[in-house]
């Protein structure tokens, strides 16, 4: 019992001394753990600096060190290396200054020496079964002291916590990629803020009118903090999209983030609705293309996307309007959310250009795997037509489909605007629209911040979810 | 089982062995369904009584039609007899050529394809060129039957008749004289003024030009050049030949424009004929302010070219530097760079364009900006993919060890030799810059609104919806036309430069 407790200490000790090793040698992370773990590093590198000077390797550096200028070795470096320099001038016909020459050859000797007297160190102690000390080492020796790593736990619960990420490369995928995101999240506010804040226009004319006097003016700037410095309302700004406070809009006094709590969900529904109509009919078609390629279906099919791709929202919206609302009186032309009816237009409109690309990509993705070496080996090992389109076909071609899928979401968020103002539909995208004519700067900040947010928290999660799906990320990511 | 197999196997073999088949049937679906179009809009539903000039329009359509499916039958059946299509056959070819008297471009081409065997891609674009030359003579002859043209139409129609007769004279030069590897030296006398013709807009005699000149400098000798390797599959591609043709007609179209078209009948108000249907005088209707839609949409296709190209060309100048320092220096450099270009690229082009539209207000040169800040990243990203393939070369070392600076070998060594997929990638969105550009203009965030573009157009013709539909009809037709061109040259293009590309 008491052996199988101390066998997962160890193994506990030597897992967190091997990754704090290899972190020392990552050079982005290094800083990051010293600085996390400050207390605990200046500790260990006190006790590694007093160590340091026992040490056998510094006491056969410096041994040879003296060994090798008293032998006049430095002198002859020197002077080869002078020459060298002198000749390497001469065949590119460079005119060099004595003295200048004569200082860099000094310069390489002296790196040269340093790199020999280290090289011979190594040897010596290679020889005598020993190693330099580092301060890897020291921290793996201090920590085989139960009492270290108790004291060190509070002080250094950051570094060990870092440590504990860097250890698992999946865990240091994900906080990798969300400290990214985290990272793209505030300089998407900061570059909407600045270009909003550069801007001409002077909301409060804009708002109050022609005929307000100066002092109005400043009343409203007041209120709405706009006579404050641009750090002041950068900063301001970015703590409202923080905690999901925007104050009040300029025009119609509304709680801003309230409004796009109201309006978001009905461009995220509508946009759902339409990937997933989208998706549904797009791989199909893209995978029939791909398995009877330039035949009759395939070129409709892609002549068709190709016309699907190269219609604008907006028209698309305003034919299906004057043939199933004016003409034929089917659909409503105007959207409801109380009414289901009303969502079939708009969701085709969404759903058009996306439709198009996933086949697109789906013929081209299938394509490329049909003729891959693996796909003779499931054909030779005698496996039915349908097992192997399924198993090996599409599950590899699907990979950066979904990439794609990804990517054209966070695109069709944004182009919502359009297919919203046809349909009159009140959703994010319209609502910055109907704002940037003012422009009510924490609305439209507001609402292209958040859309940036959730586009990019999506493309977080299919990235996650692939590390634990696709076997060949995750083998990569194991030497990683 | 194994027999019939063969023979299907044996049977498709044959038909691939020349183009010409799958061009005749491709050329019969287009054929047939613009007939089928006429046919559907050659009623009026309303009171059942036929429009006589729709009707005419279908039935010349229609005998084109019928003539295509039994070329493309009799090239079938020589293909399966022979191996080989029959000069009779050929000769058919010479029917179809008639077609450009109904305005059917697809058989025409399809004629002019059929009656020479042997395509060097000069004819092709010899055919093209002269094509795109009658195309603009028709539509700027439309402005016969306004009630006045301008000062510089009668010159200007006079020199466009030149410039055709002497594209036409070119035509037949070059099919007589051009063959595989050889041009006639001579052919240096028409090379030239070809290539100078080009100032009217037709695109394809300069391209004509160069090619002829090239040709005459390396004659005999089969290498081909990565340029003359290109045409040779772009002009064997119909589709991108055809998408191809319209831009270059709808640009030569801009260009003649200026002095052909009265720049009044597009944007001054004539209240004595508000909303009129097609007509003669006007070809399209006019709009709610008496402006002649024909007119309003040959002016925008100037505006949403420009737009298109320049909204284009500026993230493909700013991400392509961009993404090739970042791909050269790697490391620290290559991180800075292109996590700033993931901020860019976390918001959504349409949205970020509002976004500095708010800012700046809404005219023509912050809509360009606003296309090509957010199209940055997409293309800094395929210039970095490729600069760092490219720079594990071995000229690259040489140029290196050459003693090169580092500029000199990004742009002198890296950049020329990673250009294509930046080609074939701004083709493709150009179309969406036109398309998010009218989209912009029809939200009120564009061009401004007194300017006649297509999005403009499409919003004023939104309003009327119900009782004159044709306002929203035919300039969104031409948004999808050049759109689709732009597609189909693009994946053209794709083909030709890099096939493995995607």
């Amino acid at each position: 019992m008491k052996g199988a407790e101390a066998a997962a200490q160890n193994r506990l000790v030597s897992t967190i001394s091997n990754t704090y090793r290899k972190i020392l040698l990552n050079p982005s992370y290094k800083y990051l753990l010293l600085l996390l773990g400050a207390p605990v590093n200046l500790v260990v590198f006190l006790i590694y600096w007093i160590w340091r000077r026992k040490d056998p390797s510094t006491q056969a550096e410096e041994r040879i060190h003296s060994q090798l200028v008293e032998s006049g070795a430095l002198i002859k470096l020197r002077a080869d290396i002078y020459e060298q320099e002198k000749r390497k001038a001469a065949f590119f016909k460079r005119t060099a200054d004595e003295r200048q020459l004569q200082r860099q050859a000094e310069r390489i000797a002296d790196v040269q020496l340093r790199e020999l007297v280290k090289e011979q160190a190594a040897k010596e102690l290679k020889l005598s079964g020993q190693q330099r000390l580092s301060m890897a080492d020291t921290f793996e020796r201090l920590l085989q002291h139960p009492l270290f790593l108790a004291a060190s736990f509070i002080p250094g619960l950051l570094m060990y916590i870092l440590i504990f990420l860097y250890s698992n490369p999946y865990m240091k995928y994900i906080f990798e990629r969300l400290v990214m995101t985290v990272f793209v999240i505030f300089g998407v506010a900061f570059l909407v803020f600045t270009i909003l804040y550069l801007s001409p226009f002077n909301p409060a004319a804009n708002i109050l009118g022609q005929t307000a006097t100066a002092d109005q003016i400043a009343a409203f700037n007041r209120i709405h903090g706009l006579d404050q410095s641009y750090w002041v309302q950068l900063w301001n700004n970015i703590k409202g999209i923080a905690f999901f406070d925007l104050g009040r809009s300029f025009s119609g006094n509304e709680d801003i983030t309230a409004s796009i709590a109201r309006k978001f969900p009905i461009t995220l529904t509508l946009a759902l609705i339409s990937l997933i109509v989208a998706v549904a009919i797009a791989l199909p078609i893209g995978i029939i293309s791909a398995t009877r390629p330039n035949s009759f279906f395939d070129y409709t099919f892609m002549f068709v996307a190709l016309i699907g791709l190269s219609i604008p929202n907006f028209w698309q919206g305003l034919i299906l309007i004057l043939n199933f609302s004016i003409k034929l009186n089917w659909l409503p032309a105007t959207f409801n959310p109380a009414n289901w009816l009303s969502m079939i237009m708009p969701v085709i409109v969404l759903g058009t250009s996306l439709t198009a690309s996933v086949a697109r990509m789906t013929r081209s993705s299938t394509l490329e795997v049909i003729n891959e070496d693996y796909m003779l080996t499931a054909k030779a090992k005698g496996l039915g037509k349908q097992t192997i389109l399924m198993k090996h076909a599409v599950r590899n071609a699907l990979i950066p489909i979904i990439t794609v899928i990804g990517l054209l979401f966070g695109g069709m968020l944004g182009g919502a605007a359009v297919t919203e103002k046809v349909f009159n539909i009140s959703g994010i995208g319209s609502y910055i629209v109907d704002k940037q004519f003012i422009p009510d700067i924490p609305a439209i900040m507001g609402g292209v911040v958040y859309t940036a947010i959730t586009i990019s928290l999506i493309n977080v999660i299919i990235d996650i979810l692939y590390a634990f799906f696709d076997p060949r990320i995750r083998s990569k990511m194991k030497q990683y | 089982m194994i027999n019939k197999l063969n023979s299907k196997r044996h049977t498709n073999h044959q038909l691939k062995s020349s183009p010409e088949y799958s061009q005749a049937s491709f050329t019969f679906v287009l054929s047939l369904a613009i007939t089928v179009i006429l046919l559907l809009n050659s009623f009026h539903y309303a009171d059942g009584t036929v429009r006589s000039w729709v009707f005419l329009a279908f039935a010349a359509y229609a005998v084109f039609t019928i003539i295509q499916l039994i070329i493309a039958i009799l090239i079938r059946r020589d293909l399966l007899q022979a191996g080989d299509i029959r000069r009779s056959t050929r000769l058919l070819g010479y029917v179809q050529l008639l077609s450009i008297l109904s305005g059917n471009l697809f058989t025409t081409v399809f004629g002019c394809n059929l009656v020479k065997k042997r395509k060097p891609p000069e004819y092709t674009i010899a055919v093209y060129m002269l094509l795109t030359q009658l195309c603009v003579m028709a539509i700027s002859a439309l402005n016969l039957f306004k009630p006045y043209v301008s000062n510089t139409f009668l010159p200007a129609m006079f020199g466009l008749l030149i410039i055709t007769v002497f594209h036409f004279a070119s035509l037949l030069l070059v099919a007589k004289y051009v063959d595989g590897h050889y041009a006639h030296p001579k052919l240096v006398w028409i090379a030239l003024p070809l290539a100078l013709s080009a100032v009217s807009g037709n695109l394809f005699a300069l391209v004509l030009g160069i090619n002829l000149l090239a040709k005459i400098r390396r004659n005999g000798n089969p290498a081909l050049t990565r340029w003359g390797d290109v045409w040779v599959k772009l002009t064997g591609n119909s589709t991108a030949m055809l998408g191809l043709f319209f831009v270059v007609f709808l640009f030569c179209l801009s260009v003649c424009s200026l002095l052909t078209f009265e720049y009044s009948f597009a944007i001054d108000n004539n209240y004595s004929a508000i909303l009129l249907p097609p007509s003669l005088e006007y070809p399209l209707g006019t709009d709610n302010f008496g402006r002649d839609l024909f007119s309003r949409i040959v002016y925008g296709a100037r505006i949403s070219l420009i737009v298109g190209f320049a909204s284009t060309l500026v993230p493909v100048v700013i991400g392509g530097i961009l993404g090739a320092i970042s791909g050269y220096y790697g490391r620290h450099t290559d991180n800075i760079i292109m996590r700033m270009l993931d901020v860019l690229y976390a918001i959504p082009g349409i949205l970020l364009a509002v976004a500095i539209i708010a800012a700046f207000g809404a005219n023509t040169v912050n809509l360009i900006i606003a296309l090509s800040v957010g199209a940055i990243p997409t293309y800094a990203r395929t210039m970095r993919a490729n600069v760092l393939l490219v720079s594990t070369y071995e000229y690259v070392d040489a140029a290196r060890a050459f003693g090169s600076s580092n500029l000199s070998i990004i742009f002198k060594h890296i950049v020329p030799n990673s250009l294509a997929p930046m080609i074939v990638k701004s083709t493709l969105t150009i179309g969406s810059a036109v398309i998010a550009t009218s989209s912009l203009s029809y939200l009120g965030l564009g061009v401004e609104p007194h300017i006649p573009e297509w999005g403009n157009i499409l919003k004023i013709g939104s309003t009327y919806l119900e009782t004159h539909s044709y306002l929203a009809i035919y300039p969104g037709l031409a948004i999808i036309l050049l759109v689709l061109s732009f597609n189909f040259l693009g994946d053209g293009l794709r083909d030709a430069l890099d096939p493995k590309l995607d």
